[in-house]
């Protein structure tokens, strides 16, 4: 019925689609998706009653959940899922690859705490970005009031002008940026817990050097008082936000320790057993 | 970056490797420096140190050191396990013989060098010291970061820097042009026709689940389809029925595309991002598509693990297996190594020779005819004897612009990294922030339906690449690499025990056979 000229594009890339087998799946000839076959039925190839979920990798098979084999596979370091059908065959093929463990695999779920997970990242992650911006806002305003301006005069040296403002700040900088590194990895599922405690040493550490900075470098006695103003709320809103954000971080990421634990001890993977195995 | 970690381009070598590739490198230099220069002084009337010695320290420094770091350094930084090799052997020979000269002469052992009418005084004692400490640190990085620097023997590292680029890039994979297509799924449509196409509100019809079109975005019914094709309602290219009928796990409504190739589950165009695929011969996609759990590394497969111990004595023999083959590498080494040798060494000669020639005939010769075998014979530079003056002139000059340019460009760079550093330093904080609200704003993740739309507005090709802080979220990836590499080397292990064992048993059933022949 459509017209001679026209091509059958694959449905995910856009490439073209060479149909060979009428009655069995094709693959789209740049990506690689399977696309059906034209006379093709779309249920399961040994219950011609089920409707099909997927299609073997190595047959091409459409098969159904009950005919359907999950693996995992190494491929050249990326880990990627695929499936196989039931066939003799079929799983002779596919040995490279490891089984997925679905028990494990559902008792390792952790959609549960996709929400909090996201929120604690936003929350940790803005905060972060605060105090990294307000780092980079204080030495470009410190060096300014070092070199531009009367304050100078109130600020410690030691060889020259500026070299004690400098060096704190740029430690600053840096330890601001390490605090940003953590905070994203928070997202990490088993990363969470850890770093979350880290986070809460690490914005002790910074808001502590923050202030003694501020006070060594005399901001009390600055003429326009604006600058600290902006600093100091600058400076709560980030730590309200990254020490809300760790402790959530640390209440989760507890709680997927505990849910681990439970999944190991269920399928004794636990290191113990495997040693009195040996 | 803990970074980093598979090593698949070019641009994966930790920034340490590339240091000790550099460093290496500036050994090199600075030992072919010294080599011309020892035989410039001798030239010039030898200093009463290298008494008649001259020629031979020069060599030895040239052999010794300058060709060994400029080959070594150069390689070292490729992600080649033989060069990592060759560079830790060196080190370890560079560290004892630097050693053994502190034990001998002690650490405030200084060379005074004359200089036309001046004086320079080396502290050799010191140089040693530098270079035995900075070896041993070379060493060090090496091995603790083995598994980065060296790639697994059966994955293809991409050394062509545009290759790499392109991997790197990760541009979103796709054959369509960037403007939409006609009907017949070929021409491209004019600017008004895809306007007017992209201006259709494109709602999900009550006809049930709908298929999202791959050309315009478009979600037509699945129930239009007719043998397993469908008609675009809103564009009217024909579509094949991809994968089978589930529905996407996040929009009942529409149809999924295909399946994560990470967690298997079914997503439709608007949930899938595509990346370029692994380097490795069983994948023969030219895209991997993602959903965005996947992306961001939030699922981790959970294959039979059946094992967390790693018995102690295996370890013990994977270290045995690893040291024979550094030897057997090390002989392939010294092989190639005396290839090069060879091929390098007559270079300056011919070019003396050529020098001296040219002198002597008092006519241009093409420098380029030197370096065939022709010119190589060591005649060439004796018969230039006659006109010394001339060529030690010559040689002087070579010697001046050989130190003069790297102390220019050192003093240049010193000057220009007081600027530049604090600069790079403070825009790097930038960028890592930038990188960080990417990732929290997830804006790196791009749906196949987003980048088809912005690639026909702007009707070009989009680049999607995903922040580089992303790979911190993926740690399991690296996790799983560490142990199939294990696994691997443990099944070629196993099979070298085979064949072994296959071997032993032919040769014990032939001697049977034999005997009982007689
Ligand atoms: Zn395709
Ligand atoms: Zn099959
Ligand atoms: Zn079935
Ligand atoms: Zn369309
Ligand atoms: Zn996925
Ligand atoms: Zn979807």
């Amino acid at each position: 019925m459509s017209s001679a000229h026209s091509m059958i594009m694959c449905p995910v890339c856009g490439g073209q689609v060479i149909i060979e087998n009428t009655d069995k799946v094709n693959l789209c000839s740049y990506c690689a998706s399977p696309i059906l076959g034209p006379d093709q039925s779309r249920n399961c190839t040994n219950h011609p009653d089920i409707l099909a979920t997927e299609v073997c990798h190595v047959c091409g098979d459409l098969i159904c959940g009950e005919c359907t084999e999950k693996r995992v596979g190494d491929y050249g370091g990326k880990l990627l899922t695929i499936v196989n059908c039931s066939k003799e065959s079929c799983i002779a093929a596919s040995e490279w690859a490891r089984p997925l463990n679905e028990e494990y695999q559902s008792l390792a779920n952790m959609d549960w705490a996709d929400k909090s997970d996201n929120f604690i990242l936003r929350i940790t992650g803005i905060g972060a970005v605060v105090m990294m911006v307000f780092e980079l806002v204080f030495i470009l305003g410190m060096l300014y009031l070092q070199y531009f301006t009367s304050h100078s005069a109130l600020l410690p040296k030691i060889l020259f002008s500026g070299d004690i403002v400098i060096i704190l700040m740029v430690l600053g900088n840096i330890l601001a940026a390490i605090l940003l590194q953590t905070s994203l990895q928070v997202y990490v599922h088993e990363r969470q817990l850890v770093s979350g405690a880290i986070l809460l040493v690490m914005l002790i550490v910074e808001v502590a050097y923050l202030l003694w900075r501020g006070l060594y470098f005399n901001l009390l006695f600055l003429e326009d008082p604006l600058f600290l103003t902006v600093l100091l709320l600058a400076l709560l809103f980030g730590t309200l936000l990254v020490f809300v954000g760790s402790l959530g971080a640390i209440y989760v990421g507890n709680k997927k320790r505990v849910q681990m634990k439970n999944a190991r001890k269920q399928l004794n993977l636990s290191i113990q057993h495997e040693i009195e195995r040996l | 970056m803990s970074e980093e970690n598979k090593v698949y381009t070019i641009f994966d070598r930790p920034a340490g490797l590339r240091f000790v590739g550099l460093l290496q490198m500036a050994f090199g230099l600075f030992g072919l420096i010294a080599s011309i220069g020892i035989v410039g002084a001798i030239l010039i009337g030898g200093p009463s140190i290298l008494d008649g010695m001259g020629y031979i320290y020069s060599v030895l420094i040239f052999v010794g050191v300058a060709l060994p770091c400029l080959i070594i350094g150069n390689y070292v930084d490729d992600l080649r396990k033989n060069a990592v090799t060759a560079q830790v052997i060196y080190s370890l020979m560079a560290m004892g013989l630097t050693g053994f000269f502190i034990a001998v002469r002690g650490l405030h052992y200084i060379w005074t060098v004359p200089l036309f009418e001046t004086e320079i005084v080396v502290a050799i004692g010191n140089l040693a010291a530098l270079i035995l400490v900075s070896q041993a640190f070379i060493i060090l990085y090496l091995i603790l970061n083995w598994h980065r620097v060296v790639p697994p023997d059966d994955v293809e590292v991409v050394r062509d820097r545009k290759e790499a680029k392109q991997i790197e890039m990760g541009l979103v994979p796709s054959p369509l042009s960037p403007t939409l297509m006609g009907s017949d799924g070929t021409t491209e449509l004019s600017d008004e026709d895809s306007q007017r196409i992209m201006d259709v509100h494109k709602v999900v019809s009550v006809g049930g689940m709908a298929v999202l079109c791959s050309n315009c975005n478009g979600a037509t019914p699945l129930s239009k389809a007719k043998d397993n094709k469908l008609q675009c309602d809103y564009c009217g290219v024909t579509l094949g029925v991809g994968n089978v009928f589930v529905p996407c796990k996040n929009h009942s409504e529409y149809l999924a595309a295909t399946t994560c190739a990470v967690c298997g589950d079914h997503f439709c165009r608007k949930c899938l991002t595509a990346q370029t695929p692994p380097i490795d011969d069983r994948w023969t996609a030219s895209t991997i598509f993602m959903c965005q759990t996947c992306f961001e590394g939030r699922y981790r497969p959970a294959v039979t693990t059946t094992s967390f111990v790693i018995p102690i004595d295996q370890l013990f023999s994977t270290a045995g297996a690893r040291f024979a083959t550094v030897g057997k590498i090390y002989r392939r080494f010294l092989g190639a190594y005396g290839g090069v040798l060879k091929a390098i060494f007559g270079w300056p000669l011919a070019l003396l020779g050529s020098f001296g020639k040219k002198d002597d005939d008092g006519k241009r010769r093409g420098g380029g005819g030197g370096w065939g075998g022709g010119n190589l014979d060591l005649s060439g530079l004796g018969s230039s004897g006659g006109d010394a003056d001339a060529c030690v002139g010559i040689i002087l000059m070579i010697v001046i612009i050989i130190i003069a340019i790297p102390i220019i460009a050192g003093i240049l760079m010193a000057v220009g990294a007081l600027v530049f550093i604090p600069l790079l330093f403070y825009a790097g904080l930038i960028a890592v922030t930038f990188e960080a609200v990417k990732v929290i704003r997830r804006t790196d993740f791009q749906s196949l339906d987003s980048v088809r739309i912005q690639s026909v507005v702007e009707k070009k090709q989009p680049k999607a690449k995903q922040s580089t802080l992303r790979p911190y979220t993926r740690t399991w990836e690296e996790d799983f690499f560490a142990q199939s590499l294990e696994r691997r080397r443990e099944e070629r292990k196993r099979e070298e025990e085979r064949r072994r064992r296959r071997g032993e048993r032919t040769r014990a059933e032939s001697f049977w056979g034999g005997g009982r022949g007689y």
